[in-house]
């Protein structure tokens, strides 16, 4: 198990990050196509309805779960990124690259488009935020289960890396077919949606987005032990006490809740599942998931909260695609990790 | 250590293999019957291929086997739980870990795991474990580096005192002195015969480096394509089943010696007069140069160890040389060097 002799260090590291995260989410409410007086949000966010009656409506009803939501997919997305990158041994691993996201992403394009054709439009429209998270759940469990299915059978980093690639292109082409056949009004639903967006999640959707994600951050907390000892292998964790396959089911179960969650509500966002865990390790120092799994969960909602506010570019009308931004600013920061640690050719 | 079960291990008609998903099993090695005693150290032996990675792995647990049992303490394993085997058997693997921000200690202190709550805080007692399982392979100085900066054999080390901590009666190492220096592999036997003798576990480890091992071990389970045994290393010896472990004509095991050799065609035959130690080196280098000895029969050629002078005589020739070096030399000019 692992040391933790500087708790002193982890407690002030901790306190830093509360304090970033609080002023993004502040910064998030009052930054905007239009700024707002921050005493305006304050008395927006704690009186029902009050003088600045636009004000109150734009707090309340766009920025809150605006923020919410990039606090929500932000943890979310770094903590799969996190359990992927240790039951895989693989520290390129990430929801995105190994194609659950894409996962997610099939079951919604079945479900919005694949359905058109037997369901009425009415019906997927009314039919509520439940049904769109379980597609997602259904679509990146089954590519969890691909993934695992191989990596028992090829060791080879690059091979999973590259099989996660295809399972992406082959989840586009289906995507594409569904396209081609499906009504204009349904298209640009489903574009829209892949573009990425927290801006469209309504509080009714937070009432599912929430306690989902909070489902797989409690089972991602239950299984912490078990995350460290899978850092040694499936052999060593084994010989110390863990059953290996239900313990990689659990976790397994929180990566779809966490990724397919907020991939069916806020469409594919990439790099942030990987690039977290990495940001954390170079800030903590250490291998331990009790300190890893708080620091991601809070340093992914600081990253998210990030790119929320710059693909808003305050004070301009126009918004940026907000996977965009998180892809400029996961990707150096992955390519930073490959140059550093030139050689990681195998998972042994 | 506070561990205080002694634990034998008993292998009955045991045939382990793989179960494949269509046909038949394939079977590695069938009706083996080895038992190991507590306190002992036993080396698995065999060339490559032969199953020694198998075995070991099904005895901790990590494969299920065809036939036959396996028996930890008189109690099938197929009987036990993860979390009870977990502290009976301590395996050490011959995965290299490469975590980064994981010290020394981090390493070590995973063999507490079974021991640990959920989230894996360890007690005082637990560090008091940890630390002399790490002063015991002797590596307290690296206790806080980085397991990426440390060497194959400081690895070892580390490992060997996971599985110390771990405090489980019964410890199994696959190939642990693998790319060790010669130092370093009689350094870990040495320690591991050490952990047996003192406290009373049973070790089972796999291993090529035959002559550290027929010097160190307790006991030798030997597997070869055609048989496998058991016993004392000197009984290997002298039943000559070491001499069957390679399926090569000329690699063979000198059974006064106690030790392999290549079997080499004699360049010549060489008489050798002289006595003292320089005598048995001599004899040595002319042994490894592939020169036959003989006593009785007629040499090609004659060489007289005195003092710091070697004389080499063969008909009316006759030569003086100052060291082993400069006679062998010689001599491979005169007889040539293909074997």
């Amino acid at each position: 198990m692992i040391t933790r002799n500087n708790r002193g260090s982890y407690f002030s590291r901790f306190f830093i990050l509360g304090s970033v995260f609080i002023l993004f989410f502040i910064a998030d409410l009052l930054l905007g196509s239009i700024i707002i007086p921050a005493g305006q949000v304050v008395s927006s966010l704690f009186s029902s309805a009050g003088a600045g009656e636009t004000f109150h409506i734009i707090i309340m009803d766009f920025r809150l779960p605006k923020a919410l939501t990039a606090v929500l997919t932000g943890a979310a997305l770094s903590l799969s990124g996190l359990q992927m990158q240790t039951v895989f041994r693989n520290p390129l691993a990430g929801p995105y690259v190994l194609g659950i996201s894409a996962g997610a992403s099939l079951g919604v394009a079945l479900f919005v488009m694949g359905f058109s054709t037997i369901l009425s439009t009415a019906f997927i429209s009314t039919s509520g935020s439940w049904s769109m998270a379980l597609v997602a759940w259904a679509g990146s469990f089954l590519v969890l289960m691909l993934v695992l299915y191989v990596s028992v059978r090829v060791k080879d980093i690059m091979t999973i890396l590259i099989l996660g690639i295809l399972f992406t292109s082959a989840v586009t082409a289906i995507v594409s077919i569904l396209q081609y056949f499906s009504n204009e009004s349904l298209l640009k639903a489903f574009i829209i949606w892949t573009m990425g967006s927290l801006g469209s999640v309504t509080w009714s959707q937070l009432a599912v987005l929430i306690p989902a994600v909070i489902a797989g951050i409690f089972l991602a907390f239950i299984k912490i032990k078990d995350l460290n000892a899978f850092l040694l292998g499936e052999n060593y964790a084994r010989s110390l006490g863990v059953s290996v396959i239900s313990s990689r089911m659990i976790i397994f179960l929180s990566t779809s809740l966490l990724a397919g969650t907020i991939t069916a509500f806020c469409g594919p966002i990439g790099f942030i599942g990987i690039a977290v865990p990495h940001i954390c390790r170079v800030l903590f120092k250490t291998a331990d998931h009790l300190v890893l799994v708080p620091a991601v969960l809070l340093t992914g909602g600081i990253v998210m909260l990030f790119s929320d506010i710059v693909s808003q570019l305050p004070g301009y009308q126009a918004t940026l695609p907000v996977n965009s931004v998180t892809a400029l600013i996961g990707i150096p920061i992955i390519i930073w990790m490959i140059v550093k640690n030139k050689k990681f050719v195998s998972v042994q | 250590m506070r561990q205080e079960n002694f634990f034998d291990i008993e292998l009955f008609d045991l045939s382990v293999g793989y179960k494949q998903q269509r046909g038949v099993p394939v079977e590695v090695l069938n009706r083996l019957n080895f038992s190991a005693a507590h306190g002992e150290m036993v080396a698995l032996i065999g060339s490559n291929g032969t199953g020694k990675s198998t075995l070991l792995r099904t005895i901790a647990g990590f494969q299920p086997w065809l036939a036959g049992d396996v028996r930890v303490g008189g109690k099938s394993i197929r009987s036990m739980g993860i979390k009870e085997m977990a502290q009976i058997i301590s395996f050490v693997s011959t995965e290299n870990i490469r975590v980064p921000n994981m010290t020394v200690f981090d390493l070590v202190a995973y063999g507490r795991f079974p021991y640990t709550n959920w989230m894996g805080s360890l007690t005082e007692d637990d560090r008091a474990v940890i630390n002399s399982a790490i002063g015991m392979v002797g590596i307290k100085k690296l206790a806080h580096r980085s397991v990426l900066h440390i060497s194959d054999g400081e690895r070892q080390r580390a490992m060997i005192a996971r599985a110390l901590a771990q405090d489980t009666p019964v410890i199994i190492l696959d190939e642990p002195t693998a790319y060790l220096d010669v130092s370093n592999k009689y350094e870990i036997f040495h320690l591991l015969q050490v952990m047996a003798a003192d406290r009373n576990k049973t070790i089972i480890l796999s291993t090529h480096d035959l002559n550290i091992a027929f010097r160190e071990v307790d006991k030798l389970w030997m597997i070869t394509e055609n048989f496998s045994s058991q016993g004392a290393p000197e009984d290997a010896a002298l039943k000559g089943w070491l001499d069957q472990l390679f399926q090569n004509e000329h690699i063979g095991f000198d059974t006064v010696e106690g030790g392999f050799f290549f079997k080499k065609k004699f360049r010549a035959k060489v008489k050798v007069i002289g006595d003292g130690v320089s005598m048995m080196w001599t004899l040595k280098a002319l042994n490894r140069k592939g020169y036959q000895i003989v006593i009785e029969a007629e040499p090609d050629f004659t060489v007289h160890v005195k003092d710091n002078l070697w004389e080499y005589s063969s008909g009316l020739d006759n030569k003086k040389f100052e060291n082993i070096y400069q006679l062998i030399s010689f001599l491979d000019k005169q007889f040539g060097y293909n074997l």
